[in-house]
């Protein structure tokens, strides 16, 4: 992925950069709007990180002017400002998804990359279809291997939102955010315990595990058995 | 002793009272000479009516006779004037324009009966009333009347009382009025004594005002209940001082001690990895913390307060209940939900969300392991009732009050996870939305009511 990065802050850029870097991607970093906007509109970027404080300009304002300009470049947004309020003012700026410093890099990359695969037209499909797992939007019926499952409200949205990320690490506050629409941490196992109910739907009856558990990250719905 | 400020106020104000008592005197000693006056004017008018009536029946001797004159006397200038003073009285009678009998002089006449006042050489001005009687074509009368002496004496009297009274009032004013002043400033200076000595230990004493002036009374009151909003403030902040303190000390520390681990344990790629995730363990519970506190603010500020909407608050009490159902069961307690459909709410969905997860938190924390939990929601004529409790441990009475403390842990240890502020955020949530909150007293658990007003 070609990633670009604006951030002023020299050490968290470098700890982004770093990290995208040891996963193969492709990062360009420049530490204001002016240059990011110039940057954003002459090259191609999957994806582009953008600090929400930026000296002589604040980034809602610059995302706002990308979008005017018909940049459609996914756009996530870093903020210190850890309130709901901001959350929505970067959202209807025209940012695709809002982060709060500090944050682990797990759940950075997690959303970087659930961006950048962003498919608009799965979204509206009807049916969607990972490996053995099939979903049909109109009936919210779900089915493993050709055998419908009976899911709980809660579960189907986890699920439905996992089918959009296959192979995709997908954090606790990933879920908190679109299937709860929490902007707080409720920190029980709120979510654990759903997706373990999920689980015990999902997978315990079939041959391997769809769900993987990342260890002190999220989720994980991957098509295949693991190779182990 | 009075101060400057205190003696120019009591100057201006005697001086200002002395005036206004100068002013109504001399209006009470003039409306009653005047009334005095009018009197004996009312009184020679009458005489001369009748003298007129005399005439008029039995000629001009029974005039003479009248006035008991025997014969017809006629008095020089000065004569006339003596007459005046000694008998009090003086007549100038005159036929054709020529003076029959009398005064021939040349005091003031009038036609009606009128004062005027007749200045002597040696003596003090006196009032004299004067008329004229007309008893026919040719014959008329002039007569004066000198001003009663006992009235006379009267205004005298009283110029000369006010005179001594003029500066022995104004002296007597400002005495009157230091001693007030000085009276009135007793309790301040009270006030003032006491202050500064609460300011030295604000939870030491309290104003004592001993005065009956419900001003001052008042006033103590006041300075007393803000006093005891500044103690609970002071010990707010010692709460959160020492909270911040302990829930940054102990995972700082251990991070420290992880990072020794990690110099001894340089060698040991294993060893290092499983420092590491406990090191991000414990800064994660730091900044979880903060992320409450900043957030707490964030509410306690009210900057939500212009996001809010109308909503169905019984579907986000479901919705929530729901979710949270399988995770009490997991823990082995029994979940009761209860919830009137179609109870709407004004507020910020956000923050009712995270007030309704906080409780729920609250008991899966805290209640026993196979305690009962139950979340219900009713309406009322103004407002939703919700309900949020357990069956048991509970809180201890002499800790309730306590429980929405910042940083307030039921656990002394500190052992359970948490930060001590969830239930402030509870608090502060239901502050925004004007909604009361209370945690039940003679309950078996922890029992908490909220009572949010309805749009």
């Amino acid at each position: 992925m070609n990633i670009l990065l604006v951030e002023d802050d020299l050490d968290t850029a470098e700890f982004i950069s770093k990290g995208l870097q040891q996963h193969g991607e492709i990062v360009q970093h420049c530490d204001n709007a002016e240059q990011a906007m110039l940057l954003a509109s002459s090259s191609e970027f999957d994806v582009i990180i953008f600090d929400r404080l930026l000296p002589n300009m604040d980034g809602l304002d610059a995302v706002r002017i990308l979008r005017a300009s018909k940049v459609t470049i996914p756009i996530i947004m870093l903020t210190a400002l850890s309130d709901t309020s901001d959350r929505v003012a970067g959202l209807d700026a025209g940012a695709d998804d809002y982060l709060v410093k500090p944050f682990a890099f797990s759940e950075l990359y997690a959303r970087v990359k659930a961006l950048a695969r962003r498919q608009p037209l799965k979204e509206s499909s009807l049916e969607i279809c990972i490996g053995e797992l099939k979903l049909e939007r109109t009936t919210r019926q779900v089915f493993r291997a050709g055998k419908e499952i009976e899911l709980m409200p809660k579960e189907y949205q986890i699920l439905e939102f996992m089918m959009q990320n296959p192979e995709q690490l997908i954090t606790k506050t990933m879920l908190l955010e679109q299937v709860w629409g929490f902007s707080f941490d409720p920190k029980t196992s709120l979510v654990q315990t759903h997706v373990s109910r999920l689980r015990n739907k999902i997978d315990k009856p079939f041959v391997f595990d769809m769900i993987k558990t990342v260890r002190g990250c999220g989720y994980l719905l991957s098509r295949q058995q693991d190779a182990e | 002793m009075l101060n400057k400020h205190q003696i120019v106020q009591t100057l201006k104000l005697s001086t200002l009272s002395w005036f206004a008592l100068l002013i109504l005197i001399f209006t009470l000693i003039e409306t009653s000479l005047w009334f005095d006056k009018r009197d004996q004017k009312a009184e020679f008018a009458e005489n001369a009516e009748e003298i007129e009536h005399i005439y008029e029946e039995q000629g001009p001797r029974a005039i003479l006779k009248e006035l008991e004159l025997t014969h017809r006397p006629k008095w020089t200038d000065n004569e006339a004037k003596t007459h005046l003073l000694e008998e009090g009285w003086l007549v100038a009678g005159f036929r054709d324009g020529k003076l029959m009998l009398g005064a021939d002089t040349d005091l003031p006449t009038a036609d009606t009966p009128t004062w005027f006042t007749l200045s002597l050489e040696d003596d003090a001005p006196i009032q004299v009333l004067t008329t004229t009687l007309y008893f026919n074509e040719y014959a008329y009368a002039h007569f004066w009347q000198k001003q009663e002496e006992t009235q006379r004496l009267n205004g005298v009297f009283a110029y000369k009382l006010l005179a001594w009274f003029i500066p022995l009032s104004w002296l007597i004013l400002c005495i009157l009025f230091a001693i007030i002043t000085r009276r009135d400033s007793k309790p301040i200076q009270a006030i003032i004594g006491q202050l500064d000595a609460v300011a030295q230990a604000p939870d030491s004493a309290r104003i004592k005002v001993e005065t009956t002036n419900p001003q001052w009374q008042a006033l103590g009151q006041s300075i007393n209940t803000m006093l005891d909003e500044i103690v609970h403030l002071h010990n707010n902040m010692k709460t959160m001082s020492v909270g911040i303190a302990h829930d940054l000390k102990t995972p700082l520390s251990r991070v420290s001690n992880r990072l020794q681990s990690m110099y001894q344990d340089i060698e040991d790629a294993h060893a290092l990895h499983f420092h590491l995730e406990k090191a991000n363990q414990d800064l994660t519970h730091i900044i979880t913390t903060f992320n409450n506190l900043v957030r707490l603010n964030a509410i306690e500020s009210g900057k939500h307060i212009q996001g809010f909407t109308v909503f169905n608050l019984s579907e986000l009490v479901n919705e929530l209940a729901l979710s949270y159902q399988p995770v009490f069961e997991d823990s082995g307690r029994q979940f009761e939900i209860s919830v009137v459909p179609s109870v709407q709410c004004y507020g910020d969905r956000d923050l009712i969300s995270q007030l309704l997860c906080n409780l729920l938190e609250n008991a899966l924390e805290y209640a026993n392991n196979n305690a009962q939990i139950w979340i219900r929601l009713q309406s009322h004529t103004q407002s939703a009732l919700l309900q949020i409790g357990d069956d048991g441990p509970g809180i201890p009475d002499k800790d309730k009050h306590k429980v929405f403390d910042k940083f307030y842990r039921a656990d002394i240890s500190r052992s359970k996870p948490g930060n001590g502020l969830g239930l402030s955020i509870v608090k502060a949530i239901c502050d925004v939305h004007n909604a009361q909150l209370c945690l039940l007293d003679k309950q078996q658990g922890a029992v908490f009511n909220i009572e949010i007003p309805m749009p």
